[in-house]
């Protein structure tokens, strides 16, 4: 009786929901052409969390390798283009006169991919059912998500400072896909030398163990407007289980102020004057 | 001297290795191919990311003017990994030795290389380095 009711109802161009106009047709009449099964991220269930188990253990801190970072720049630089490399030209000559270009001055993320390039900071890894999460410390918003549930890349991803990552386990390994980046993110190979990658970047990563307590991240970036070819390099961390060095909260902003009472005797945050290149300005 | 300088030194190449180093920028503003030391008494600690700052009071002497220099070190993730650093192990109120890599402007700053608590002699540096390798758990605890 219900459903006769509807179809009558139906057929006078009276909608039975808010909102619905007889122009988007009434779910389930016939020619209306059926809405599109929403895409739900299920539950996990046990199997996939056993399933985590089987994974490799990317347990405990990742901390940087910065000689090795320092070493890189000299045996493999990325294959600048001949504007690129005038701009990198000129930072280092900054950086021998003692004026470093500050790239990461703002407290915005240091992005990707520079942040898997230049960091000197620690971060670990957290496996969940269809994501690997990686969380930094310091470095500002330094949080990656890497869907590992078989999705593919949206259409038109909103660019970010971190890209849509999309892995895959391959084995011990997991290959990863980021695209949707910002124009803005540096290509850095210091924390002074770096090139905005101006768009269409796209990165392939192999993330792995080298070593039973060595991570590694075999990076090709595609940056056509900046780089001739795809450049290859691999950046390694070292694994440490000491719980004193765990990560640690690191706000990025926190150091442009120091601790204060306001008018009230409240506790509060006063800034604190710093210079072009990130120093606390000190007193004159 | 309006300053308790001790001493001007030049580095050798071979303690570039030991820069201790920022978590946001370069650090070539400081002229780490010199160390001055001062003494003081510490007035703040700012232990916040990205960089811990220590403001150091130094006293007037032959004459001079007392000034106050701010010392720029890493994040206190990368300190307490360096070995011996906690929030507390430099606090206002401790007569410092602090030798330092100058800012290139001559104005009163640096980057910490070394600083020593006069009352217990404890050494702390700020090399990031010092953690660059891996199970640090299984070496002996940082005094």
């Amino acid at each position: 009786m219900r459903n006769v009711r509807r179809e009558v109802m139906a057929l006078l161009g009276i909608s039975l929901l808010p909102g619905v106009s007889m122009a988007q047709g009434i779910p389930g009449t016939p020619g209306t052409k059926p809405a599109a099964k929403p895409v739900i991220n299920p539950p996990p269930t046990a199997k996939d969390w056993a399933d985590i188990a089987k994974l490799p253990d990317w347990s405990g801190v990742w901390t940087h390798v910065r000689s090795d970072q320092d070493r890189q720049m000299k045996t493999n630089p990325p294959p600048w283009n001949e504007k690129a490399a005038k701009v990198i030209e000129w930072q280092y000559a900054e950086e021998r006169a003692g004026r470093p270009p500050p790239l990461f001055q703002n407290c915005l993320p240091e992005a990707m991919p520079a942040w898997m390039l230049v960091t000197h900071n620690a971060m670990e890894f957290a496996f969940y059912p269809g994501r690997v999460l990686m969380l930094g410390e310091s470095d500002s918003a330094r949080l990656r998500r890497i869907y590992t549930d078989g999705r593919g890349h949206t259409d038109d991803p909103d660019p970010t400072f971190h890209g849509e990552s999309i892995g895959k386990w391959d084995g011990e390994n997991l290959q990863v896909d980021t695209i949707a980046m910002h124009p803005q993110n540096y290509i850095a190979i210091s924390e002074a030398q770096g090139i905005p990658n101006g768009g269409d970047m796209h990165i392939k990563e192999r993330m792995y163990l080298a070593k039973p307590d060595v991570w590694a991240d075999e990076m090709t970036i595609t940056a056509p407007k900046v780089l001739t070819k795809p450049w290859v390099t691999t950046r390694i961390y070292y694994r440490q289980r000491l719980r004193r060095l765990d990560i640690v909260e690191g706000t990025c902003l926190e150091g442009y102020f120091k601790p204060a009472a306001d008018k009230d005797g409240y506790p509060t945050w006063e800034k604190v004057s710093h210079d072009p290149y990130g120093n606390r300005t000190p007193p004159k | 001297m309006n300053l308790s300088l001790r001493k001007i030194v030049l580095a050798s190449l071979l303690t570039l290795g030991a820069y201790p180093v920022a978590a946001h920028h370069a650090t070539t503003m400081f002229d780490h191919a010199k160390v001055v030391t001062i003494n003081g008494v510490v007035k703040e600690v700012h232990w916040t990311n990205p960089h811990v700052g220590i403001y150091v009071d130094v006293a007037s002497k032959d004459g001079g003017e007392a000034a106050l220099w701010v010392i720029e070190m890493t994040s206190p993730g990368n300190l307490v990994r360096a070995g011996g650093w906690t929030r507390n192990a430099v606090k206002p109120g401790d007569k410092v030795v602090i030798d330092m890599a100058p800012l290139r402007d001559g104005k009163k700053g640096g980057a910490l290389k070394k600083v020593t608590i006069a009352d217990s002699g404890k050494v702390l540096t700020a090399d990031i380095r010092a953690q660059e390798r891996a199970n640090l758990e299984q070496e002996a605890p940082a005094k």
